[in-house]
């Protein structure tokens, strides 16, 4: 009787010690869902969760602050992700955008342009090179397509323009499952 | 014996066939080679235009060294690209550059490209030896690339990678040589009909990379359904003087016996693992079309300009195989070659296996270009549910499970088709081929792998814009900081002008003024000191006020005290500690080791400090006050409220008392240091600031700003 509780005085001693130090040793740094959730936020920093970027957005949902279907750019599938990481029911999409054809991004009409600076201020990625009344231009491959750029223009010289695909980026198209096939070769020789 | 018996068998179950060789999976198509071969070769032929393509390759765009209007010779560099992967575009006659502009490609896309459009003056004036070669074989890989390169040599067996970047940089590295006569597609017979006019040219080309590279044996791997090519390779090969370098292999005919790994398969045994390149098992393959311009770029410096085109399909009446020049446009070759009909169907580039129909009928040959098929379209057939008979997997040369493949990448699982090795498909075709339903099997994976690939570059670019983003909020955080810290400086610095003038305008009383100030935050100290003292506890009065003493930051007023911090705190704790002991049993014994010095040391110094006179009256003033109190038995509360009362009353005797006598006391006794220290420390940094803001006033500005800032 003495021995058995003495026993498992002694376990409990010995794990209760072991969860403390594991409790230290590996203790977590922050919130590790934050993270999770901003890694797969689509990282165009557009605003258009109403958060300042994407980060904001996935420490606020982290918090349980907001909804989990904020993300435009991320759509639908972005959505189901939050939903799954969160633990949380999976909401619609409150807006659905047109369903934009690709990437887009901005192009500064460099004729119109008179250099104000506000756009590379307004710029998440620094993707706007230019300076103080000089003519500036977007960096194709950094622009995200946030359209941050477009509003603060004072002379609407900033359009966004859809990525014409290249011989680069270009893959094939899915093939249509109800469509008939024409094979190059006739079969069965 | 056994290939004999599978040859017999294959004639009662034609895929017995599947055994003579000896990867896995393949088909045996309707080859059609005889249509093409059948004919005699096209005499060369100059078309009225030629498209130059800036980029015939993998990699990246040439640019245009050559602007419109020049004439150029034929062999002329006219683009090259000094970026990265890529392989320069000669002129393949002469004549006058008429544009530079975006024209159709020969690719599935359709998309347009940049293009060097050439107008022959049927001259056909050429730069002889324009890679300036001397015509022997280079001794070492480094030379040899570089002269493939300025060659503009790229893989022609459809592959379109640049060959030099192929060649491994030193020697040794490759001990067997592959070259690629296998030319499995139906129809295509160019290769074949290279291999029977030229043997010497790819031979040649063989033993010079061989040599180069430090080669052991070259072996050709020859299909068996070609024997006028495997015969004359034979006889080229007889001619050397060391015919046993080359081994020329008749293979068993089968689709995709050309491919690069199925036949380095077949040739050595070898299996080229997934993810690795020949090159790293000491392998090299090219094709012969390869070797024999490797030749020729090294035997006669003359760069890749035109190459064997099969010209061939149901749908011409004359089809042929013609040395084209590279920029020539199908439909000029299709022409000739008098089509049944009008060309009103999209003309197919590569076999029937593996090529892509045109978008357009006016398109150039390129590099890679090795047949233009003009099939009159097929009734489309209807693709039908997978009945899951298992064909494809059978017929499949690198061993997937295109079935899987297909329903993952039907219902966009593209991870799962990745984890069952998409990425390894060749894109042969053979699936799609035996497939009795119908599914377009290889269009499947081909979307599977575009998508996964976008996909990564999508992350990657995610990737980016975070680390971009982030580096935007670090870099305007760290600014503004900046910009704080500029103004506060600003601010300071206007501050402290004002103070000079006005110290300036009152000129030396200023650190006369300065001591008494300082003077009267001792006395503070002092009695924020007593007050503690009295608060805390009756017993402990002279000690805990020393305690106290040293608590107390208000005071403070020179950078020395900081240093002497850590006395203090020893000290500090010392007393604490001996307090009791101090007011019950004075000859107390070490109770920790470490602590043993320290708390005698207090206790000497309590106890010498009781004995002192001026400090004796205060603490005696003090403690038969708080003896009063504590008399009564009176709660916490009055007791401070009390205590306040008698401070008040003596602070000024205090003040005057403290900052006299603590001095002598420190004279005294060494041991009181340790409570007096603070207090003189606090008079004499008094003293030394007032003396320091003298002399600062003297000195020039900036040192002005340095000392002010330290007394700040």
């Amino acid at each position: 009787m003495i021995s058995a509780i003495l026993i498992f005085l002694g376990l409990a001693l010995v794990f209760g010690l072991l969860l403390g130090y594991a409790a230290v040793r590996f203790k977590v740094e922050g919130n590790p869902m934050a993270d999770q959730i901003d890694n797969i936020l689509p990282q165009t920093q557009c605003g258009q969760c109403g958060f300042p970027g994407c980060r904001p957005y996935a420490e606020a949902l982290a918090n349980g602050d907001s909804e989990v279907n904020l993300c435009v750019p991320g759509g639908h599938e972005v959505m189901i992700q939050i939903s799954e990481i969160t633990n949380r029911e999976p909401k619609e999409m409150e807006e659905v955008p047109e369903v934009a054809e690709g990437k887009i991004v901005a192009v500064i009409d460099e004729d119109t342009c008179i250099g104000c600076v506000h756009c590379i201020k307004a710029c998440p990625v620094d993707a706007i090179v230019g300076a103080t009344k000089l003519m500036h231009t977007v960096i194709e491959s950094e622009c995200t397509g946030c359209e941050k750029c477009v509003p603060v223009c004072p002379v609407d010289c900033i359009t966004m323009i859809p990525v014409e695909p290249t011989l680069q980026n270009w893959s094939w198209a899915e093939p249509d499952p109800t469509a008939n096939t024409r094979p190059l070769i006739e079969k069965f020789s | 014996m056994k290939t004999g018996f599978f040859k017999f068998l294959a004639k009662i179950y034609p895929m017995a066939k599947r055994r003579l060789y000896r990867f896995s999976g393949g088909v045996f198509p309707r080859y059609n080679k005889s249509l093409s071969k059948q004919h005699p070769i096209h005499k060369s032929f100059i078309p009225n235009e030629l498209i130059l393509p800036l980029h015939q390759h993998v990699g990246v765009e040439t640019e245009p060294k050559v602007q419109v209007g020049d004439k150029v010779l034929k062999n002329q560099c006219l683009a090259e690209s000094k970026k990265g992967l890529s392989a320069p575009v000669h002129a393949p006659t002469s004549g006058e550059i008429v544009a530079i502009e975006n024209r159709t490609l020969p690719h599935p896309s359709g998309l347009t490209g940049l293009c060097i459009v050439l107008k022959p003056d049927f001259k056909d004036e050429a730069i002889d030896n324009i890679l300036k070669t001397d015509g022997k074989t280079p001794s070492d890989p480094k030379a040899l690339k570089e002269l493939v390169y300025r060659a503009g040599i790229v893989g022609m067996g459809g592959a379109g990678f640049p060959t030099f970047a192929k060649i491994p940089d030193e020697k040794g590295k490759i001990h067997t040589l592959l070259v690629n006569g296998a030319e499995c597609e139906p129809f295509i017979t160019c290769d074949d009909i290279l291999m029977q006019t030229h043997p010497k040219d790819i031979i040649h080309g063989a033993i010079i990379v061989a040599e180069a590279l430090g080669c052991e044996r070259i072996i050709c791997g020859i299909e068996d359904n070609k024997p006028e090519a495997i015969e004359s390779m034979q006889a080229a090969v007889a001619e050397l003087d060391h015919p046993n370098l080359v081994e020329i292999q008749p293979v068993p005919t089968v689709y995709p016996m050309g491919g690069q790994k199925q036949l380095t398969q077949q040739l050595t045994g070898i299996e080229v693992p997934a993810h690795a390149h020949a090159v790293d098992i000491g392998l090299l393959m090219m094709n012969v079309a390869t070797f024999a311009a490797i030749f020729h770029a090294v035997r006669h410096g003359k760069p890749l300009t035109s190459r064997y085109v099969t010209v061939s399909g149901l749908g011409l009446n004359h089809p042929f195989n013609i040395e084209a020049l590279i920029g020539t446009s199908f439909e000029d070759l299709v022409e000739l070659a008098e089509p049944k009909t009008k060309l009103n169907y999209p003309l197919v580039q590569g076999g029937p296996m593996m090529g892509f129909e045109m978008p357009n009928n006016h398109v150039p040959v390129i590099k890679t270009t090795n047949c233009i098929l003009a099939n009159p379209p097929k009734p489309a057939e209807m693709v039908m549910p997978c009945i899951r008979c298992g064909e494809c997997m059978d017929a499949c040369p690198v061993n997937l499970l295109p079935q899987q493949l297909y329903w993952h990448a039907r219902s966009h699982e593209f991870d799962k088709a990745e984890k069952l090795n998409l990425f390894d498909c060749i894109e042969c075709g053979c699936c799609s081929f035996v497939c009795p339903s119908h599914i377009p099997l290889v269009q499947y994976y081909r979307f599977a792998k575009g998508e996964v690939k976008k996909n990564k570059q999508e992350t990657l670019a995610t990737q980016r814009a975070k680390e971009r983003h982030e580096a935007k909020l670090a870099r305007e955080e760290r600014i503004k900081q900046e910009r704080e810290a500029k103004l506060k400086a600003k601010k300071e610095a206007v501050k402290r002008k004002a103070a000079n003038e006005a110290e300036q305008e009152a000129s030396t009383p200023a650190p006369e003024q300065k001591a008494p100030s300082s003077a009267a935050a001792a006395a503070r100290a002092a009695a924020a000191r007593k007050k503690a003292a009295q608060s805390s506890d009756a017993t402990t009065t002279e000690s805990t006020a020393t305690s106290e003493d040293e608590k107390q930051p208000g005071a403070p007023l020179s950078a020395r005290e900081k240093a002497i911090a850590a006395a203090r705190k020893r000290a500090e704790a010392a007393t604490e500690k001996s307090e009791p002991q101090a007011a019950t049993n004075p000859a107390m014994s070490a109770r920790g080791k470490a602590m043993a010095a320290a708390k005698k040391r207090a206790q000497a110094a309590a106890k010498k400090s009781e004995n002192t006179e001026s400090e004796s009256e205060t603490a005696k003033d003090t403690s038969s006050h708080t003896a009063e109190v504590d008399s009564p038995e009176l709660d916490a509360k009055t007791r401070a409220r009390l205590a306040a009362q008698k401070r008040a009353q003596e602070m000024a005797a205090k003040r005057q008392m403290q900052a006299d006598q603590t001095e002598i006391s420190a004279q005294e006794e060494n041991t009181a240091k340790v409570e007096e220290a603070p207090v003189v420390d606090k008079r004499q940094a008094a003293m030394e600031a007032a003396k320091k803001r003298a002399a600062a006033r003297k000195k020039p500005l900036p040192d002005n700003t340095e000392t002010s800032g330290s007394d700040s």
